[in-house]
This record gives C-alpha cells, structure tokens and sequence, in this order.
C-alpha cells in the first residue's frame, strides 16, 4: 500500500509544476497574513494612530471638536508651567523613594524566604498577594489604613508611643502615603523576580565557598549579590517606567489635580487634568510627548548605568 | 490533503461563525418600528448616573427601584413607531466620554452638566425655535432661575442661548444635626446664617459631647474638590463675586478681592472646629447616620438626603439653612444637569419630544424614585414632596436661589488652580493673601494662554 503511494508520488506527469507550487506556498502565506489583519488594524488604530495623532494635536490648540494651529506654544506652555514641573518633582520623588525601598527590602526579604526550610510557597503568595490586588482598590483601602484619626497606621504608630502623621491631608507626608502604597502592591513582583534567580544560582558555588570557610553573610555578599546584578537591573528599568508612568493610586488618592496643593499630581495626573477634565488635548499632548522624552532619557541612562544589554 | 481538508474546515468554520453571529444580530429585539406616526425613528438617550434598565434594589433603603424601561414603555406608547434606546454611563469621567459621543453623535439626547463648554464648540441645537414652534411647551414649568441659569453661548453667538432644559435638579444648602445642638445647649441655625454664626456655633459644639461624652466636631466641608464653592460662597455672602463675563475673552476672575481673602480667612479660622482629614475628603464617615459626630455640614447636596434620612431614622434630626446670599438674595453653586439635543442627530423632532417627555411629571416623578431631583414647580405638589416637607422645601429654595452667573468655568483649570491654592492655604503652605494672589495670577495667565 504505501509502496504503491510512493509509486504514485514519483509518476513524472503526476509532479506538480514549479510555478503552480510557489503560487500554492504563497497562497498559504497570504491565508495567515489574513488571520493577522485583525490585530495588526487594531495596533495601528489604538496604538500607532492615537501615537500620531497625538503629536499632531500637541501642534494644535485643540478641545476636541474646535482646533486652531499654534505651532510649538503648546510645549512652551507647558515646559513654563510650575504645575508640570511640580509633577515631574512629584514623579521623581515618589519614584525614587519607591525603588530605593522597594528593592533591597523585596531582595532581603527573598533570601530570607528562600532560605527558609519549609514554608517557601507559603510566603511566596503572601507577598505576593498585594501585587495581584487591584491598585484602585489597594488605594481605596490605604485611604482608610492611613486615615489621620481612624486609620490603623496612625492607632499602631500612637500604640508604641511614635508620633502620628496627616498622611493624605498634609502636603508635607502625602508623598510618602503614596510611597508607602506603591511599595506595598510592589514588593511581592520583587520577590517573585529574586526568588527566580537566587534559585538559579548553582549551589556548587556556595558549597565550595563554604568549604573555603566563607560564613553566611559572606555568601550572601559575594555570591549572592553579584549573580543578582540582571535581575536588578530589570527590576530599575521596569521600576522606573512604572513610576514615570504614575497614575491609577494618585489619581484614587488625591484626584487628577493630586490634592492636597498638587503634591501627589504626577504627570500622567497633569495630563489627564489638562486633557480631560478641561478640554485642553493640545497641551496633554504636548505633556505626553515631554514625558515620553523624560522617560526615553531617563531609561537610557538606566540602560547606561545598570549595563543592561537591549 | 490533511493540510487542505484543516485549511477549508477552518474558512467553514468562521464562515458559519460569522452567519451565527449575523443571525443572532439580525433576531434581536431593538430593530426600528414601522407603524404608527414616528414610524422607524430612534431616539437614542444618554444618561449619566446610577440608572439601570431593569428594576433593582436602593443600596441604601432597600427599597424597589422601577428600571428605565418603564420609561421606555411610556415614551413609545405616547409616540407610535418610536423607539428609545439608553446609553447609560457613571459620573466617573463623565466630561471626556460625553465629548467623544458628542463627536461621534453617538446619542441624539445628552444630559450635560457642562453645556456650556459643549455649546460653545457647536455640537448642540439650539432649542429656541423648537420652544416657539411648540404650542403646548412652555419654559414657565420649571423652577425658578433653571432655565436662564443653563443658558450658554453658541460658537458664533454674542449672547446667552437655551441649548438645554433644565433635566435634573440640584442645590448647595447647609445641613445640621439638631441633636448635637441639643446636647451642647446652643440654639438652631437660623434660617440664612451669617458667617460668623456658623463659626460661633462650631466653636460651641468642638469637644467632648457632654452628653454623650463623644468627640464631636462643630463643622465639616471638603477642603479639597469642592472647596472653591464653599469659597466663592463664603465671598458672595458678603458681597463678593468670582468675577464676570462668560464667553472666555469677557471673563475677569476677582479670585483674590477683599471678599475672597475674607472668605478664606473664615474657613481658615473654622477649619480648626473641625476633623483632621478634610483636605483629603476624611472625617465625616460618621454623617448621617445615629452616630453622628459633626453638628454642621457646609456645601451640602440634595442627592438621597431624604432616603438616607429616613432608612437611618434621623427625620427629627437633619435640617438644613440656606447658604450665604448676597444682597439679591443670590448666593451658592448652580448644578444639576439639563438635557440637549445633538446637533448631528437624524431625529431631531423626536429628540425634542423626548426632552419634553424628560421634563414631564411622568418622568421626573421616576427620576426622583431613583434618588435625584427634579426640575420642575410641579414637584412642589407631589405627595412623595410634601411628606418630606421640612427637608425638601429648603432645597427647592436653595434651587431657586443660586449664585447667577454660574460658575461656568469651574470644569476647567480655573477651577484646579483655585482648589489648588485653597488646599495649601488649608496646609498651612501660604496664608489667605498669598494664596489667592496666586490663583488670581495663574487663572488671569491661563485665560491669556487661551
């Protein structure tokens, strides 16, 4: 049978033409680029369009429906204005804060779990936990965690005799109820990442090292640490994008003017106040594109700085 | 074979979806109509708020909600052939969705609390010819200073146009808990307080219940969003203004007069009778309910006042006073919402049919069952009204007594800029003159920019 199959195949009348077989091939190849259509139309309208767009609007003096050309007075309208630059302050300072803690404390807390015996899968969705939760949400329940007389932080800090702080009503602590949330929802991604690559580490590395008579500590410091140095890196460039990107808990915290006196608007909260709460899509577009050029910078030199290979 | 067989049965496969879902597109109920005098027309309604098609439950009194479609059934009974059909959509981000229906003339009829920014780009119709040509409509049904107060400017015209009806009612009133004042022994807010009587009264009633031994505070007012009303009536009370003009090349802000340094200066002075946390909208979880711990609410709001008041048992409680009124006896945000027609709507007849059935007993009766208030005199008769009389016949007052001209610019920046300013005078970060110098200053830039 499959004798006579083959007999069949090499008949030399029976062989299909050169020219009809390419056709056929590209036949196929047109028939999948046909199941792409659909996702490549919806990237170029909802992602390449409103990108285009969009920096034609920054051009414009626009409110949706009435537009006037204005050349570049909508980018010197807004790298004038002392709220953006005061957002970008906000975004930065939150931003850095955020990392600065988030990171070395998820690492910390990582080793800790992954040198734990038993119970690993036990902490790891703990701490996790907080990332999976909404940030809409997280920020409505930190509005009460972090209420000035009823809220649960300010009755443990009054507890051990520490002084209590306005949080969200004060200007001068607002930022760090923000800080303190952003850690908070972040710190179970951190510790998810570490514990992946500490597990890579061989541990033919650690068992030599303590043959050397190197203690725990030292491990730690000179094994540990060095094999961290891409996970690091990831974490600050995707950290940072993050952060610059602000948007979703301000805006839950403090509305899209970053109440109280602007000091949690970030400047996606900018944007968002001059676009869409008053009709001013010239300037949010400019604003977009400033930040899409502060965020580009500040990504490169965080490519620069952690030698992180694209 | 295997590869052409897979190949053909895949095309079939979403060949016959796609007929499927044609089918199942094609059987569905909401195709047009084709008896009758409105015969195959669609008026196509957008509403914002908590409505539903469908009967539900108040989450507050849990009581029976009658759904829209009673509504619905109403209209099209009245108007053979016609049919409506709802676009509901929440307060959140109200502003930029209604733009972007606005552009796309998804609807016919709009509610829009912020016409006057709509109007002024052209996309709504003027509703004057269609009022002259109806003889049986007349703008005489609708409370005292509604429709003059919605009126906005067109993109061409020098002066106010009616480019909605007024829709739902709202007002800004003070609310007080009569038991705290018993129990601090300090007597009732008159009716129109001045000032200095709310400060008095707050200081009296901060402290210890010596009743109750509570912690009670003698006032409560956001100090954060709508903390430039509460401003701009603390000015109008003593004669101040937040300016003039309503196309944006007329307007002057006068944020920083006299009246407004005074007005902040006041709220400065009650904050302290006040919780900690009303520049981040905390401190009053315990209003309006039994354990209550705040005596007097500014910038209060008629929404589901009289149910909450009711579900929590506190009609020998709750009473309200009116805002400060100027010398004209004018004082306290204009709101609520009016209803216009788009301009690119292919049903404009009906549209305006259906805004005349929107402003009818029929509906606004349903639309005060569903917790909001309504527009009209009328309402001053209805039972479900006069059962509440004490609570609602100083709201319908407030309603007949705002602040003229509106505050039509508080959706913009104005309106951040000086919230902004109010909040760090509130923090301690300027003092009333510094603060409101730079509001004056940032607002009279962004209206050059402009």
């Amino acid at each position: 049978m499959a004798k006579d199959h083959l007999k069949v195949i090499a008949q030399p009348d029976q062989q299909v033409p050169v020219g009809s077989h390419k056709q056929r091939k590209r036949k196929v190849q047109v028939t999948w680029y046909l199941f792409l259509i659909p996702s490549f139309l919806g990237i170029l309208l909802f992602l390449v369009y409103p990108i285009f767009e969009s920096f034609r609007l920054s051009f414009y003096q626009s409110n949706g429906t009435i537009e006037k050309f204005i050349g570049l007075q909508n980018f010197q309208t807004v790298l004038t204005s002392q709220p953006f630059w005061n957002s970008v302050w906000n975004t930065f300072y939150i931003g850095i804060f955020q990392i600065a803690i988030a990171v070395p404390l998820g690492f910390i807390f990582a080793s800790l779990i992954n040198s734990t015996p038993k119970g690993k899968n036990f902490f790891k969705v703990i701490y996790f936990l907080p990332n999976v939760t909404s940030i809409v949400a997280a920020a409505m329940i930190f509005a009460f965690v972090l209420h000035p007389e009823m809220g649960i932080v300010n009755y443990a800090l009054e507890a051990v005799g520490l002084p209590t702080s306005k949080w969200l009503s004060d200007p001068s602590s607002s930022k760090w109820a923000v800080i303190l949330l952003a850690v908070w929802h972040w710190i179970g991604f951190i510790i998810i990442i570490c514990l992946a690559n500490l597990q890579a580490i061989s541990p033919e590395m650690y068992e030599a090292a303590k043959i050397d008579g190197a203690s725990g500590f030292q491990q730690w410091l000179f094994i540990t640490i060095p094999n961290m140095g891409g996970t690091f890196a990831f974490l600050l460039i995707t950290g940072w994008i993050g952060a610059l990107q602000r948007f979703n808990e301000v805006y839950v915290l403090g509305g899209p003017s970053g109440s109280p006196a602007r000091s949690i608007q970030t400047m996606g909260a900018f944007i968002y106040e001059r676009g869409f709460t008053g009709f001013e899509f010239g300037i949010a577009s400019a604003a977009t594109y400033i930040m899409f050029m502060i965020i580009l910078v500040f990504t490169f030199i965080n490519l620069k700085v952690s030698k992180m290979k694209l | 074979m295997l590869k052409r067989i897979s190949k053909k049965g895949l095309l079939l496969t979403a060949s016959f979806v796609l007929l499927f879902f044609a089918v199942l597109a094609g059987c569905s109920p909401g195709g047009s109509k084709k008896d009758g005098e409105w015969a195959g027309q669609t008026v196509n309604v957008q509403l914002i708020g908590d409505f539903s098609m469908e009967d539900s439950t108040n989450p507050i009194t849990g009581e029976k909600i009658r759904g829209l479609d009673v509504l619905k059934e109403e209209f099209e009974k009245q108007h053979p052939g016609a049919t409506v059909k709802f676009i509901i959509m929440p307060w959140d981000g109200y502003t930029e969705k209604t733009q972007a229906m606005l552009t796309s003339g998804e609807a016919d009829v709009y509610q829009l609390p912020g016409i006057a920014d709509f109007a002024a780009q052209g996309v709504l119709e003027p509703l004057q010819p269609y009022i002259e040509k109806d003889s049986e409509f007349s703008t005489d049904i609708f409370i005292d200073q509604q429709v003059e107060s919605w009126k906005a400017l067109g993109p061409d015209s020098k002066e106010l146009e009616m480019y909605g009806l007024p829709f739902l009612g709202d007002a800004r009133f003070i609310t007080y808990d009569k038991k705290l004042f018993d129990d601090w022994g300090v007597e009732y807010l008159s009716e129109h307080p001045t000032m200095e009587e709310i400060k008095e009264k707050s200081a009296k009633m901060t402290g210890k219940n010596p009743v109750t031994g509570e912690q009670n505070y003698g006032v409560w007012f956001r100090g954060d969003w709508s903390s430039a009303f509460t401003l701009l009536n603390a000015a109008e009370g003593i004669g101040g203004r937040w300016g003039e003009g309503f196309a944006w090349e007329d307007v002057k802000f006068e944020f920083n007069s006299p009246e407004m340094v005074e007005g902040l200066n006041w709220m400065l002075d009650i904050q302290q009778y006040a919780p900690e946390g009303i520049v981040s909208n905390q401190g009053n979880e315990k209003w309006m309910t039994k354990d209550n711990n705040i005596a007097i609410m500014l910038n209060s709001g008629p929404g589901n006042l009289v149910q909450q008041t009711h579900t929590q048992g506190l009609e020998d409680r709750i009473a309200i006073a009116q805002e400060f009124k100027n010398e004209d006896g004018m004082g306290g945000l204009f709101a609520g919402s009016p209803i216009a027609i788009g301009k690119s709507s292919e049903n404009k007849e009906l549209a305006w049919e259906w805004l005349k059935f929107a402003t009818s007993d029929f509906a606004q009766k349903y639309f005060y069952e569903t917790g909001v208030f309504p527009s009209i005199k009328s309402a001053l008769e209805w039972e479900e009204v006069k059962q509440y009389d004490d609570l609602l016949g100083p709201v319908f007052e407030a309603m007949s007594t705002p602040y003229t001209p509106r505050y039509h610019w508080a959706a913009g920046q104005p309106r951040f800029i000086l919230t902004s300013e109010i909040e760090a005078a509130l923090t301690g970060k300027r003092d009333a003159q510094e603060a409101l110098d730079k509001a004056q200053k940032e607002s009279t830039e962004w209206l050059e920019s402009r």
